[in-house]
């Protein structure tokens, strides 16, 4: 892994597009600006990870049993 | 002219080509890319969206409303803009749903919705306050039918 020292106020850039800025570093936390293309998603990698978890979790079911008849929706 | 996808789990199948839904970012996780919204019955509670390019990849996925009540999607507004996103009421939203053997243990991920408008389809992050990734299906059900018992009796 690339590790790089910045402080607050300083960049680091990702290929031509993507700008990481430190913006405020505060006890535990660090607060950063990120521009990238309007297209790109971007997560905060917990979240990330939980949710590929459950795609994947989703995607090795069994059959489906059937289901209990149950009232229409309103 | 149908599309046919070889399904690992259901053989072959065939789908209407406009039915296909282009996730520009794909599902985290997978590579695919394009998915079809296949329907084993009519009416059916769980749809699968299947990839019409991986003939392994396919996920369970239902209308959340259909389980759900008063289930909301609120995007941040960077991601509503970064997607062109209309009004969510005009669009269609789905869940994936990890399934079980029993009917109890299915959960549905609420936190991670797919939004699918125009042809195309995002997985987006609700940032509504009680969204779980692991919303039990059959709770809310299974209450008001407790409900309903108690009001018969």
């Amino acid at each position: 892994m690339l590790i790089i020292t910045r402080r607050p106020g300083e960049k680091i850039v990702l290929g031509d597009d993507i700008t990481v800025t430190v913006m405020e570093v505060s006890g535990q936390t660090v607060r950063l600006g990120i521009d990238a293309p309007k297209s790109l998603p971007i997560y905060r990698e917990e979240i990330w990870a939980a949710v590929k978890q459950e795609n994947e979790a989703a995607a090795t079911a069994g059959e489906i049993p059937p289901l209990p008849r149950r009232p229409k929706r309103a | 002219m149908s599309l046919t996808i070889e399904s690992t789990r259901f053989g072959q199948i065939e789908v209407d080509p406009a039915s296909v839904v282009e996730f520009p970012h794909g599902m985290i996780g997978f590579e695919s890319r394009r998915f079809a919204l296949v329907a084993r019955e009519p009416d059916a509670d769980f749809l699968w969206l299947h990839s019409v390019e991986d003939p392994d990849l396919a996920l369970p996925v239902t209308d959340p409303r259909r389980f759900f009540s008063t289930y909301e999607v609120e995007l941040a507004e960077e991601e509503r803009e970064r997607l062109g996103l209309p009004q969510l009421t005009a669009t269609d939203i789905y869940v994936t749903v990890r399934a079980s053997d029993q009917l109890e243990d299915f959960t549905a991920n609420l936190r991670a919705p797919i939004v699918i408008s125009e042809g195309r389809g995002h997985q987006v992050i609700n940032q509504a306050a009680e969204a779980p990734l692991r919303a039990p299906l059959f709770g809310e059900l299974a209450e008001k039918a407790a409900d309903a018992a108690d009001r018969a009796a």
